[in-house]
C-alpha cells in the first residue's frame, strides 16, 4: 500500500523575465514504513520537490496523493525537519515544540506534557527553558525532530538534515533518526530524506531515488537491500556496490542533460 | 549584436534626454506660473534662488565627498587615526545643526557676504558629511579578508593598494552615501539658509529656496506660497534622483562583493540591514537607508568608561575650538556671564523642560512605531501597498519637513489657540520625521525574515494575527530597535525646530512651547548665548547617550538571541 504517490510534478520559477524550470515530470511512489532518499546534484530541485510534498510550494502540474487523495496544503500528518532546523529563536526549546500544538488547539497542560515527553525522547531533558541560541547544532536539530514528532505525523520529510552538522554529530543524529523510524510505538514510519551525500543515502535508505541536474527528473532508483543495522556493513563490498550504482546513475543523468543542452542549441 | 547594443544605448539616452528636457520645461512652467500669480518682490528671483540652492548643495556635496573619502580611508586603514577620528566624528554627527551655530557666527561677522555663503555651506556640511565618512569606513571594513590577504600577497601597498583595492571596493558606498548626504542637504536646507542671530534674519546674498520658503512661511505667513515652494523642492529632489542617483546606484551596485551599507551590530546586522541593502529593490529602483551606519557607529561597543572619557575629551576639544574661532578663550568669567544672562533663568526648571520634551518625543515615537509597523508589514508583503508607501517614503526622506511647520501651525491656529496648535504641530512634525527610519527598517526586516522561519509558520498553519505575533514581530524586533535609535536621533534634531516658531517682527515675540528644544532656540537664535547653548547641547548629548546605554543597548542584547543563523 502506497502512502504517497508523486505524480508528474513540474515546477518553473519565474524571477522578473527569466524562467527557470527546476522540476520536470517527477513521479514515484512511497510505501508504508519505507525510508526513501532522494539524491541529486545541487540545484536539481530536490528541496523544491520536498516542499511541494509538504504543501509549502504549489506545483505547476501533477499532484501529490496522500493515501490516494490529493494533498496540496500543509497537514500535520506530513511534517518536515529543516536543514537549518527552523527553530523560532524567540522561543525556548519547550515552546518551540508547543507552538504547532497550539495551532492545533491543544490546551496548555496537554501541550507542555507532549512537548516534555518528546524532548525527553530526543535526549534533551533539562533543556526545556533553553533558547536555540544557546543550543549546539545537534541539539537544535533534535529539538526540530521532537517538534515534528510531537504532531504524530505519518510521513516525516527531511531536507538535508545532516549537512550543517559536523561528522560526529551527524553520525549520532543519523542513528537517532533510524531509531525513530524503526520504533514501532511511534506512528511516524514513512521517511523521505533529501541528500546530496550518496554514502549517507545508501547507509540510511531502503530505496535511493536519483535525480538529474536541472530541470530535475527521476533518472533511476536503487533498492538498497543491505541488512539493518548497517553499521557492520560499512566496510563491506555490498555497501560500496550500492554506492557505485547510485553514482553511475548520477553520472548518466548528468551526461543526458548535457547532450540535451548541446543538441538543443 | 553591436548594433543592438548601440540601439539600446540610444534608446536609453533618448529616454534620459527626454526626461531631462521635460524636467526643465516643467521647471520653467512652474516659475512662470508662480511669477504670474504670486506678487512678492523675491519671486522674480526664483530661478536664481533655485540655482543658488542647488549650487550650494552640489558644492557642499563635492566638499563632503572629498573630505569623507579622505578621512574615511584614513580612519579605516590607520589604527591610530581611527582611535581619534571615529569617536570624534561620531560625536560631531550627533550634534544637532544648531550646535554648529557658534562657528557660523564667527564667519558671519568676520567675512561679510562671503561669510554668509560660507556659513550656509558649513551648516550644510555638518548635516551632509558624516554619512559619507561612515559609509566609507563601513565599506572598507566590509572588504572580505581574503581579498585583503590576496592583495597583500601580491605586494600591493600604499597608493596602489588604495587605487586597486580600496577605491573600487568603496565606490558603491560613496555613491549610496552621497545620495543620503544629498537628501540630508535638502532636508536641512531651511535650517541652513535661514540663519537668525539675536532675532535678526541674515539674508543670503544670492537668496535660496530654503530662505524663500522660510520667509514665505514665517514672515509672509502665506500658506499657499509655502505649499507651492514645498512642491517645487519635492520636484527638485525627485527630478535629480531620476537624473543621476538611480542610474548611478544601479551601476555602482553591480560587481561588488558586499552590501554597501552595513550595520556592525552583532545579531542585528544579518537580520536587518546588511542583506536588506542588497535586496531592497523598491520597484525598479535601489534605495538606501539614510545613515543607517550612523547607528552602527554609535553602538559599537566601547566600554562605558572609555566612551565617557572620549566624550569629555571631545567636548572640551570642541569647546576650545569654538572659542578660539570666535577669538575668546573660555575663562570662568565668560562662563559665569553665560549662565547669568537670559535665558539662563529658565535653567531652574530644567528637569520639567526635559520631561516635557521627552514626553513629546515619546508620544511621537509611539505613534511612529505603530504606524511604521502597520505600513512596513503591509508594504513588505503586498505589492499594492508598496506602490503607495514607497513613493511616500521617497518624498518623506528628502523633502524639508521643517517647511511644513509654519504651514501646519497657521492652519491649526485657526481652530485652536496658539499653545495647543503649536503642541499638535510639534508632535506631527516629530512623527513625520521619525516614522521613516522605522518604516524602512521594518520593511527590510520583514523582507529578510529567513525563508525557513516563514516555512515553519506555513507548515504549522500560522495564519492572520497568530502569524504576526508569533512569527513576524519577533523576527523584526532587532530591526525595530535599530530603527528606534535612528528615530530618536533624528527626533532630537527636529525637536529644536519644532518647539519654536520664530517671529521676524520686533513687536511680536516668537512663539514657543516649554521644552528643552525651545530653550536651545532661545539661547541660540534669540540671545546668542553661546555658553548656555553649549551647556544645553551637553544635556541633550547626555540624554541621548544614556538612553542608548540603558535602553537600546540592553534591548539589543536581549534580542540578540532572536537572530537566526543562515
Amino acid at each position: 500500500m502506497n502512502v504517497l504517490e508523486i505524480k508528474g510534478i513540474a515546477k518553473t520559477f519565474t524571477t522578473g523575465k527569466s524562467k527557470t524550470k527546476v522540476l520536470d515530470n517527477v513521479s514515484f511512489d512511497v510505501g508504508t514504513d519505507e525510508f526513501v532518499c532522494i539524491v541529486g546534484p545541487s540545484g536539481c530541485g530536490k528541496s523544491t520537490l520536498l516542499r511541494i510534498i509538504a504543501g509549502l510550494e504549489k506545483s505547476d502540474s501533477g499532484m501529490i496523493l496522500f493515501h490516494g487523495k490529493p494533498q496540496a496544503s500543509p497537514t500535520p500528518k506530513i511534517t518536515m525537519i529543516f536543514q537549518l532546523f527552523g527553530l523560532l529563536p524567540w522561543k525556548t526549546a519547550l515552546e518551540n515544540i508547543e507552538v504547532p500544538l497550539e495551532v492545533l488547539g491543544l490546551k496548555k497542560e496537554e501541550r507542555v506534557r507532549i512537548a516534555k515527553q518528546h524532548l525527553k525522547m530526543v535526549g534533551l531533558e533539562g533543556f526545556e527553558d533553553t533558547y536555540p541560541h544557546d543550543l549546539s547544532g545537534g541539539m537544535k536539530q533534535r529539538v526540530g525532530i521532537a517538534r515534528a514528532l510531537a504532531l504524530q505525523p505519518e510521513v516525516l520529510l527531511m531536507d538535508e538534515p545532516f549537512s550543517s552538522l559536523d561528522e560526529l554529530t551527524a553520525k549520532a543524529s543519523r542513528s537517532l533518526v533510524l531509531e525513530i523510524w524503526r520504533d514501532p510505538s511511534l506512528p511516524t514510519n514513512t521517511f523521505i530524506m533529501v541528500s546530496h551525500n550518496v554514502e549517507e543515502a545508501v547507509f540510511m535508505a531502503d530505496r535511493v531515488i536519483v535525480m538529474s541536474p536541472r530541470p530535475g527528473k527521476v533518472v533511476g532508483e536503487v533498492k538498497i537491500d543491505i541488512l539493518r543495522p548497517r553499521t557492520s556493513y560499512l566496510r563491506e563490498n555490498v555497501y560500496f556496490k550500492h554506492i557505485d550504482e547510485v553514482l553511475a546513475i548520477l553520472e548518466k543523468g548528468k551526461e543526458h542533460v548535457e547532450t540535451q543542452n548541446t543538441t538543443g542549441r | 549584436m553591436l548594433i543592438v547594443m548601440w540601439f539600446r544605448w540610444c534608446m536609453q539616452l533618448r529616454r534620459y534626454v527626454i526626461g531631462f528636457l521635460a524636467g526643465l520645461v516643467a521647471l520653467y512652467v512652474f516659475f512662470w506660473l508662480i511669477a504670474t500669480f504670486v506678487k512678492y518682490p523675491e519671486i522674480k528671483h526664483l530661478p536664481l534662488y533655485t540655482f543658488s540652492t542647488v549650487g550650494r548643495i552640489v558644492v557642499t556635496l563635492v566638499i563632503s565627498i572629498i573630505w569623507g573619502v579622505l578621512f574615511g580611508i584614513l580612519a579605516a586603514t590607520n589604527k591610530a587615526a581611527s582611535i581619534i577620528l571615529v569617536p570624534f566624528i561620531d560625536l560631531l554627527q550627533s550634534i544637532p545643526i544648531l550646535g554648529y551655530f557658534p562657528v557660523v557666527i564667527a564667519f558671519l561677522f568676520s567675512l561679510g557676504s562671503f561669510g554668509v555663503e560660507l556659513s550656509i555651506i558649513v551648516l550644510l556640511f555638518t548635516s551632509m558629511a558624516w554619512s559619507i565618512f561612515f559609509g566609507v569606513v563601513g565599506a572598507i571594513h566590509a572588504i572580505p579578508v581574503n581579498i585583503l590577504e590576496s592583495a597583500q600577497s601580491f605586494g600591493l601597498k600604499g597608493w596602489k593598494y588604495i587605487r586597486h583595492v580600496v577605491l573600487p571596493a568603496i565606490a558603491p558606498a560613496i555613491v549610496a552615501s552621497s545620495n543620503l548626504a544629498w537628501c540630508d542637504g535638502w532636508f536641512f536646507i531651511i535650517a541652513a539658509e535661514y540663519i537668525q542671530y539675536k532675532g535678526e534674519v541674515v539674508q543670503p546674498p544670492s537668496g535660496g529656496l530654503g530662505y524663500l520658503l522660510a520667509k514665505a512661511a514665517y514672515e509672509y505667513k502665506d500658506i499657499t506660497l509655502s505649499v507651492v515652494l514645498l512642491v517645487l523642492i519635492t520636484f527638485m529632489v525627485v527630478y535629480f534622483n531620476f537624473l543621476t542617483w538611480h542610474k548611478l546606484m544601479e551601476r555602482a551596485s553591480t560587481g561588488t562583493f558586499k552590501p554597501v551599507l552595513k550595520i556592525e551590530l552583532s545579531g542585528v546586522g544579518k537580520l536587518g540591514i546588511a542583506r536588506a541593502t542588497r535586496r531592497l529593490h523598491f520597484g525598479e529602483r535601489l534605495h538606501w537607508p539614510r545613515s543607517l551606519f550612523v547607528a552602527s557607529q554609535r553602538l559599537r561597543r566601547y566600554a562605558r568608561i572609555e566612551k565617557a572619557i572620549v566624550i569629555i575629551l571631545s567636548l572640551s576639544t570642541v569647546t576650545v575650538i569654538l572659542y578660539s574661532l570666535i577669538g575668546q578663550f573660555p575663562s570662568f568669567e565668560i562662563v559665569q556671564r553665560g549662565f547669568s544672562s537670559p535665558p539662563a533663568r529658565e535653567l531652574g526648571v530644567l528637569p520639567l523642560l526635559i520631561a516635557l520634551t521627552m514626553g513629546r518625543l515619546t508620544i511621537a515615537y509611539g505613534i511612529s512605531l505603530i504606524f511604521a509597523i502597520g505600513m512596513g508589514v503591509l508594504a513588505a508583503e503586498h505589492k499594492r501597498f508598496a506602490a503607495i508607501f514607497y513613493p511616500l517614503y521617497d518624498i518623506g526622506q528628502g523633502v524639508p519637513i521643517l517647511a511644513l511647520f509654519p504651514v501646519l501651525f497657521l492652519t491649526l491656529n485657526q481652530v485652536f489657540n496658539s499653545g495647543v496648535a503649536l503642541e499638535i504641530t510639534c508632535i506631527t512634525m516629530l512623527v513625520l520625521d521619525m516614522i521613516w527610519y522605522m518604516f524602512l527598517n521594518i520593511v527590510s526586516a520583514v523582507k529578510n525574515i529567513p525563508t525557513e522561519i516563514k516555512e515553519v509558520g506555513q507548515l504549522f498553519g500560522f495564519k492572520g494575527i497568530k502569524r504576526i505575533t508569533h512569527i513576524v514581530v519577533p523576527s523584526i524586533l532587532p530591526s525595530i530597535v535599530t530603527g528606534s535609535i535612528l528615530s530618536w536621533g533624528t527626533g532630537w534634531n527636529t525637536i529644536i525646530f519644532a518647539e519654536y516658531m520664530p517671529s521676524t517682527e520686533p513687536t511680536i515675540p516668537p512663539l514657543s512651547i516649554l521644552g528643552l528644544g525651545s530653550l536651545l532656540d532661545k539661547a541660540g537664535y534669540e540671545y546668542g548665548n553661546t555658553v548656555l547653548l553649549i551647556f544645553l547641547l551637553g544635556v541633550v548629548a547626555t540624554i541621548v547617550l544614556s538612553m542608548e546605554a540603558f535602553v537600546w543597548r540592553r534591548l539589543l542584547r536581549k534580542f540578540e538571541k532572536y537572530h537566526v543563523e543562515v
